[in-house]
């Protein structure tokens, strides 16, 4: 699969390239309430990896996984909600691609203090 | 004490009720979702209901409880946030009823669980009010402080600015503190809203957008039904459920991620009618547009994809990828009046059908026939295929311009499948004994033997004769154990992107793409 993502607009395409968009995935995460960390998967593939996020799929539809380290005491269930719907919403927002499926990863849960 | 405990929860409830749908219109970040105050609202509504059971009527004991509540009761990313300067907020409560501490722990606890914080949001109002019960612990002056940094909230975040409104979690929990500090200087709390579940108008509970992407609605027919039994089971899978109607029809709504699982619970009791899913991302999406860049109208597609699958993971598949699903049923025979129907239902003027099994294709023309809109089928023979078919689709193109693109996807797809041989079958000129596990590549046997993993070997070997960049993988509803396989593959080829997924087709363990 090309690295780069494409969507046809009126005057021309767009072009993002994959790396660019687990940024944006990366960075969002980390802003997400309950996360303290991301990490690295441990499924097959890892090479196209970066810090455990995995851009599939094309401009359309991407299909999105990453792997978080998660604040200890929190609901699980809604902490991962939140990256979903987070993630999905500034890909969407500043990419203007459509996402298909964010897939969050518990990887760790992290007691601090 | 309990008792104590149970009215100043009472009246945080009270005040963040009153407040839900002022505080739902201002939710703008960080996903313009409009539901910060029904999140509050049934965070705070599962603690009150913790404490209205028997339980612990101690200090510790009580701290211990509220935090547990506000955990396991939280919903959304406001609720998680507020459970955490809960739990803050209780662990020096436990020890004392200084509120200088307890301020200064919630705010210290809400800041612990985020990597990277956001200022001008629920964490600016707490860490501000931490600070002002430092200077002076008295809970007006607290809620004053509170008061102040809400309305500069406005100011701290740019998003909030554009949108001209404050930050709704942070408005939301300097109401909470407001209806606490209401309780205990015995001010009147203003009279709470009727509770989320008593409203039952179906359109009234759609302004609720959801986390959950698909908004399901369907009427569901039969003799005897249940709509408690049938409200319990469909609970899990979302939220905003209501199920109304009489022992004969059930009007059922429902914010899922699933919507397919929603359908094959109420298939189970009765005939379903009137399916009707829309994608809430999208509304919401269309909100946000409307609130920050006044864009008038987001323009409609042109054409649409029907497709026919069967199993729910490739019909979730599917349905993640914009197309309206025909359910083949066991068999892969849908009717051609089913067809017809997801035609003329489709969202566009156009649709490309995919009819995903070489025996569907005939009663996919027959139907682009009878529809009175402009049908194209491209003839797609397997859900691998159909899945191919679907990424090359292009919504702002018509109908002619995506069959053609489409099909000219599926051309460098090849296919495979591993099924059990359901008749004695001639391969090579060597006849294969029903019962035995069968390899298809391209829709010709290729392979027969007594393990799935040898025949899957053989299969692949065959899909992967060139060079492929990506392997698509559906399992199906008796999933084999893939993992030593995906290890192989992952070895022999280590350029080659797998990409496995639950499809939970019938007859077929396995079905494969190459790209």
């Amino acid at each position: 699969m090309a690295d780069d993502l494409t969507l046809d607009l009126e005057l021309g395409r767009l072009t993002i390239a994959r790396d660019a968009v687990a940024e944006i995935v990366a960075e969002t995460a980390l802003g997400c309430y309950g996360v303290v960390g991301l990490s690295a998967g441990t499924r097959v593939g890892r090479l196209l990896r970066r810090e455990g996020i995995s851009i599939d799929g094309d401009a359309r539809a991407l299909r999105i996984e990453l792997h978080v380290v998660v604040e200890h005491g929190l609901n699980l269930a809604e902490v991962a909600a939140t990256v979903r719907s987070q993630v999905a919403y500034e890909v969407t927002r500043l990419t203007g691609f459509g996402v298909a499926s964010v897939e969050v990863v518990i990887q760790r849960v992290r007691a601090s203090a | 004490m309990r008792d104590r405990v149970r009215r100043l929860v009472e009246g945080a409830r009270a005040a963040i009720e009153a407040n839900r749908r002022r505080i739902d219109d201002l939710n703008v970040y960080p996903v313009p979702d409009g539901d910060t105050g029904t999140n509050l609202t049934l965070t705070v509504r599962a603690v009150s209901e913790a404490l209205a059971g028997e339980g612990a009527d101690d200090r510790a004991g009580l701290a211990k409880e509220v935090a547990r509540a506000a955990l396991m009761g939280a919903r959304g990313n406001s609720g998680v946030i507020l459970s955490q300067i809960v739990r803050g907020a209780t662990d020096a409560l436990a020890q004392s009823d200084d509120l200088a501490k307890a301020f200064r722990s919630a705010s210290d606890a809400a800041y612990r669980a985020v990597k990277k914080p956001v200022e001008g949001t629920m964490l600016t109002a707490i860490r501000a009010m931490a600070e002002a019960a430092e200077r002076d612990p008295d809970l007006a002056s607290i809620v004053a402080a509170g008061d102040e940094t809400v309305a500069r909230t406005r100011e701290m975040l740019p998003v909030l600015k554009e949108a001209g409104v404050v930050d709704a979690g942070a408005a939301g929990l300097v109401e909470i503190v407001r209806g606490i500090h209401a309780v205990l200087s015995g001010e009147a709390i203003a009279a709470p809203a009727e509770r989320v579940a008593d409203e039952v108008a179906i359109e009234a509970i759609h302004q609720e957008l959801s986390r959950y992407r698909y908004c399901t609605v369907f009427v569901l027919e039969g003799e005897d039904l249940d709509s408690d039994d049938l409200e319990r089971d469909l609970e899990p899978l979302g939220d905003s459920l209501l199920v109304v109607g009489d022992r004969s029809a059930l009007k059922v709504h429902v914010h899922t991620d699933d919507p397919g699982r929603a359908l094959s619970l109420a298939v189970a009791r009765g005939v379903v009618d009137g399916v009707e899913i829309a994608n809430m991302h999208v509304q919401a999406q269309q909100r946000e547009e409307r609130l920050l860049h006044a864009v008038p109208d987001v323009a409609a597609s042109t054409s649409s994809v029907v497709a026919v699958a069967s199993g729910d993971g490739n019909r979730a598949l599917f349905e993640s990828g914009g197309a309206r699903v025909v359910d083949g049923g066991r068999t892969m025979n849908p009717s051609t009046s089913d067809l017809v129907a997801a035609i003329e239902a489709a969202p566009a003027g156009e649709v490309v059908v995919l009819p995903n099994n070489g025996n569907v294709i005939m009663s996919a023309e027959q139907a682009a026939e009878h529809a009175s809109k402009r049908v194209r089928v491209v003839p797609t023979r397997s859900l691998q295929a159909g899945l191919t078919a679907l990424i090359a689709f292009d919504g702002e193109q018509d109908a002619e311009a995506n069959a053609e693109a489409m099909a000219e996807a599926v051309a460098s797809v090849a296919t495979g499948a591993v099924t059990v041989a359901s008749r004695d079958v001639e391969l090579n000129g060597v006849s294969v004994d029903k019962g035995k596990w069968l390899g298809l590549a391209d829709g010709e046997p290729v392979a027969a033997g007594d393990t799935f993993d040898d025949v899957a070997r053989a299969v692949l070997e065959r899909l992967l004769t060139e060079p492929r960049g990506v392997l698509t993988l559906l399992t199906g509803e008796d999933p084999p154990a893939l993992d030593a396989l995906l290890a192989e593959l992952a070895e022999e080829h280590p350029e080659l992107e797998l990409d496995v997924h639950e499809g939970g087709q019938p007859h077929y363990p396995l079905l494969l793409a190459a790209e």
